[in-house]
């Protein structure tokens, strides 16, 4: 099955006048980011990035400032030129596309969502809504209807002829997704769309935001810093390191498999109630047979499924003295939660 | 540095520093530093030494800003003595002439020379005793950061201190001992060295070190050029070698050149400047045909509807009321002439300036190079701004406008390329990244946000195209400015007042109008 909508191919950026040179270098010796400045004062944005992004999910990507992420994102609709690799999308290659396709492709097929909105201060939010319809010369009934049908969607019901100066941040950030998603495109990218708003509208339009994409499936690339709200959005997350991606996973994988250092410093903060199963901390019934003995009474032993999460395990082991059986949906044991492993597991040392 | 081990709770001797820095001497530096940071030092405390040697205790201790200081009071004191000696010679010579005034006015200026060298001697030795210690301070707070600072006292110092001295004393005393030559006298003196009559040294001394800085450059005189007209219309240029015996400086020369160059570019070129000239008196007939040639009351009342629903009604009124100072002092017609060739004026600066500025806002090159030119621009005199004009479009009412668009036009581009800078970049990639191409980013982000910018320039090239329509009365412009002119010339006071006021009227008018109107807006 062909589902990759994105395709990024060891894409490279690396800024500067001597950009070419310092490649050829960095591939040769293997250069890091200051001997490269250094050297060729030229900064690297984006080092070999590989990654595909499949129909309908939301693939984050995760660092701290000056990561790259948003350097990357900006290569899916070509605002940066990578300075080597290929991006596909839909099997097309971006970089071949001429100027006016490729004008096509960001008004129909990419909607963006930017950090700081990026509204135009002197249209109305309607006429905001409508830009990319604009620029493609649709008329202006047409994008009013399309205007007023996509301010339905993000529940801006009235606010159509105001002006955005008028609207708080968090409304605003609303129509700034309403613009991307006018052109009705398949694809979105959004760097970093809440982040410069208070963390209780943020939850709110993260919810938000969740419900429409599992109605309307669009394929998105969610730019972030914040972690948690990688694993809150993410149905996998690319975590970047100066300009590099160190690890690619689902939420539940990056946590309970760091693959350095890095990531698990990150991750050590994070909730595992919600992201672990019961199938990462069980242990064997024979290796518990071992220790224990054989249990007698394991038939009346509270049950768990193999996806129960931590959350649910907790609430099965409260006022209870004996280990939880997980089993299979056939109704076979296949393994054992003690509490002991329980507590470790949310702790993080499973 | 005392060490922590040896001098374990000894307190460090706080003049220890003052010591370092002041070499000898030390004990009373570090006394009056210390007392300076205590902030106890007597208001009235001064330095003696300092006060006796005045400049060369400041050279020695290498105090460059108290040397200058005490080097120029006593040379303010020793040009006055000097002048003292001038005029007692003076005054003998004119016992001598028999020329009673002149004795009795050269002996009252002498005892008053006499007496300011006294006073400015003896209170600049003590301004300067009271700044050296409190200078030297400051001196001492710099080299605590920076140690290559002269310290401590060096008589090697003196010796610049001899060569700057030597370099000004002696020239600036006799030129106060002398009466310098006139120009005319230097003139003569110059001819008589071309024509190799003999001269005193003395004289030409005088003539080339105590006045006017010497004639270095002598140039042949260029010949004369002149571009008749043939009989099939063509012009033939005539060579006239100059009958000039003498060679002339580099400032003849050169304006014979220029007055050269234009007149060829004149002779040969000159239907570009009738074409410019030719529209833009048909822009101006345009205006003035709105302006002076509608009959006063629909003009009046069109302002005044203008004012009211650009600007609210408050401004109207204040327009109503400039509008009858106007009428009532008889400047209607020749308001509206103003005004007229203002609108002339500003529509060539707008026309020609927005691009200007969008290419400057834009581009790195455009940048470069209108820049300089701008600046330029900006530091000629006005005044200057006639000269070209006249030079290339004679006088009237076009050259007027043409110096008028070229001292007014800086502003418009200036701020159009603000205005196209200060448009976010984010919001301009949101543009891009929604599809827009070149043309569309534009027209519908970066003019419409730049808009705001935009009209403060075209308000800015209104108020100096108004002042500048004035002084272009000079060259025929009419107008307000020509009453102003003309007053001025025979006098009359009142007349010209009057006018000036309805200038200025005029002036703010125009600009409550558009402010009001820009600040309604958004």
């Amino acid at each position: 099955m062909n589902d990759k909508v994105i395709e990024v191919r060891e894409v490279w950026k690396i800024f500067g006048d001597r950009a070419a040179e310092a490649l050829a270098a960095i591939r040769r010796d293997g250069l890091d980011k200051a001997e490269v400045l250094e050297r060729f004062e030229a900064v690297v944005g984006v080092r070999n990035v590989s990654f595909d992004v499949h129909a309908g999910e939301i693939f984050c990507i995760m660092g701290l400032s000056g990561s790259g992420k948003s350097t990357l994102v900006r290569h899916v609709n070509r605002l940066i030129e990578p300075t080597q690799g290929q991006i596909l999308i839909n099997g097309e290659d971006v970089g071949a596309l001429a100027p006016e396709e490729l004008r096509a492709l960001r008004a129909g097929r990419i909607g963006m969502v930017f950090q700081n909105m990026a509204l135009l201060p002197h249209r109305t939010v309607r006429d905001n809504i409508a830009f990319a319809l604009e620029l493609r010369d649709a008329d202006t009934f047409t994008r009013h209807q399309t205007a007023d049908r996509v301010i339905e969607t993000v529940s801006l019901q009235g606010y159509g002829d105001r002006m955005p100066r008028e609207l708080s941040g968090g409304m605003q950030q609303r129509v700034g997704l309403a613009r991307a998603l006018a052109a009705d495109p398949e694809i979105l990218l959004m760097d970093e769309p809440f982040s410069a708003l208070d963390p209780l509208i943020r939850r709110g339009l993260q919810d938000e935001f969740l419900a429409l994409s599992r109605t309307m499936r669009k394929t998105t690339i969610f730019i972030t810093h914040d972690l948690d709200e990688a694993i809150r959005m993410g149905s996998r997350i690319a975590i970047m390191k100066d300009g590099e991606v160190v690890q690619i996973g689902t939420p539940e994988h990056i946590v309970t498999h760091p693959a350095d250092d890095y990531v698990a410093d990150f991750v050590k903060g994070i909730s595992r109630l919600k992201l672990v199963f019961a199938h990462t901390i069980m242990e064997p019934p024979e290796k518990y047979g071992q220790e224990h003995g054989d249990p007698p009474d394991a038939e009346h032993w509270p049950r768990a499924g193999p996806e129960a999460d931590l959350d649910s395990l907790v609430n099965l082991a409260v006022g209870e003295d004996r280990p939880i059986a997980v089993r299979s949906d056939g109704g076979r044991l296949v393994g054992i939660v003690t509490k002991d492993a329980l507590l470790r597991g949310i702790q993080g040392e499973a | 540095m005392t060490q922590e081990g040896e001098t374990a709770g000894a307190v460090p001797d706080p003049l220890a520093p003052f010591r370092e820095f002041a070499g000898p001497g030390g004990d009373y530096y570090g006394r009056t530093f210390l007392r300076i940071q205590q902030a106890t030092l007597p208001a009235r405390h001064v330095n003696a030494a300092a006060m006796a040697g005045s400049f060369v205790w400041a050279a020695l201790r290498g105090n460059w800003l108290a040397f200058w200081i005490g080097f120029v009071a006593d040379m303010i004191a020793a040009v006055n003595l000097a002048l003292v000696y001038k005029y007692d010679r003076a005054a003998a010579q004119a016992v001598i002439d028999g020329k009673d005034f002149l004795v009795q006015r050269y002996e009252g200026w002498t005892d008053a020379y006499l007496l300011a060298a006294v006073v400015l001697f003896v209170a600049g030795r003590l301004l300067f005793g009271w700044l050296a210690d409190r200078l030297y301070y400051r001196q001492y707070a710099r080299w605590r950061i920076d140690r290559s600072l002269p310290r401590g006292l060096n008589a090697g110092r003196l010796v610049t201190a001899a060569l700057v001295a030597a370099l000004i004393a002696p020239l600036t005393l006799y030129r106060a001992t002398q009466f310098p030559p006139d120009e005319r006298a230097c003139i003569k003196l110059t001819r008589k060295i071309q024509d190799g009559a003999p001269v005193s040294s003395k004289a030409r001394f005088d003539c080339w070190t105590i006045s006017e800085f010497p004639t270095l450059v002598w140039l042949e005189r260029p010949p004369q050029y002149s571009y008749p007209r043939n009989a099939d219309g063509t012009r033939s240029i005539v060579v006239r070698e100059s009958t000039a015996k003498r060679p002339v400086n580099l400032n003849t020369w050169l304006s014979e050149r220029i007055d050269q160059g234009i007149g060829y570019l004149k002779a040969f070129y000159g239907w570009v400047f009738d074409g410019i000239t030719h529209w833009i008196r048909v822009l101006l007939n345009a205006i003035e045909s709105v302006f002076v040639g509608t009959p006063w009351i629909v003009t009046a009342v069109m302002f005044v509807v203008i004012a009211k629903t650009a600007a609210g009604p408050r401004v109207a009124v204040f327009v109503g009321a400039s509008l009858v100072y106007l009428a009532l002092f008889g400047f209607w017609q020749t308001a509206m002439s103003t005004v007229s060739l203002v609108v002339a004026a500003t529509i060539i600066c707008v026309v020609a300036g927005l691009p200007l500025g969008i290419w400057v806002g834009k581009s790195r090159t455009g940048t470069a190079v209108v820049t300089p030119i701008l600046d330029i621009m900006q530091t000629i005199p006005s005044f200057v701004y006639l000269l070209p004009a006249v030079a290339f479009f004679s006088i009237g009412k076009p050259p007027g406008i043409l110096a008028t668009v070229i001292f007014a036009m800086p502003p418009m581009v200036r701020l159009t390329a603000l205005g196209i800078r200060q448009v976010p970049e984010s919001t301009k990639e949101a543009a891009l990244a929604f599809g827009a191409s070149p043309k569309q980013l534009m027209m519908k982000v970066e003019l419409p946000l730049a808009l705001p910018s935009i009209m403060a320039g075209v308000n800015q090239v209104v108020m100096m195209s108004l002042s500048m329509v004035v002084i272009a009365a000079i060259i025929g412009a009419g107008g307000m400015g020509f009453i102003v002119v003309d007053a001025l010339g025979q006098t009359e006071v009142g007349r010209g007042l009057l006018a000036g006021i309805g200038i200025a009227l005029i002036a703010m008018m125009i600009d409550r109008v558009v402010q009001k109107a820009n600040r309604m807006k958004s």
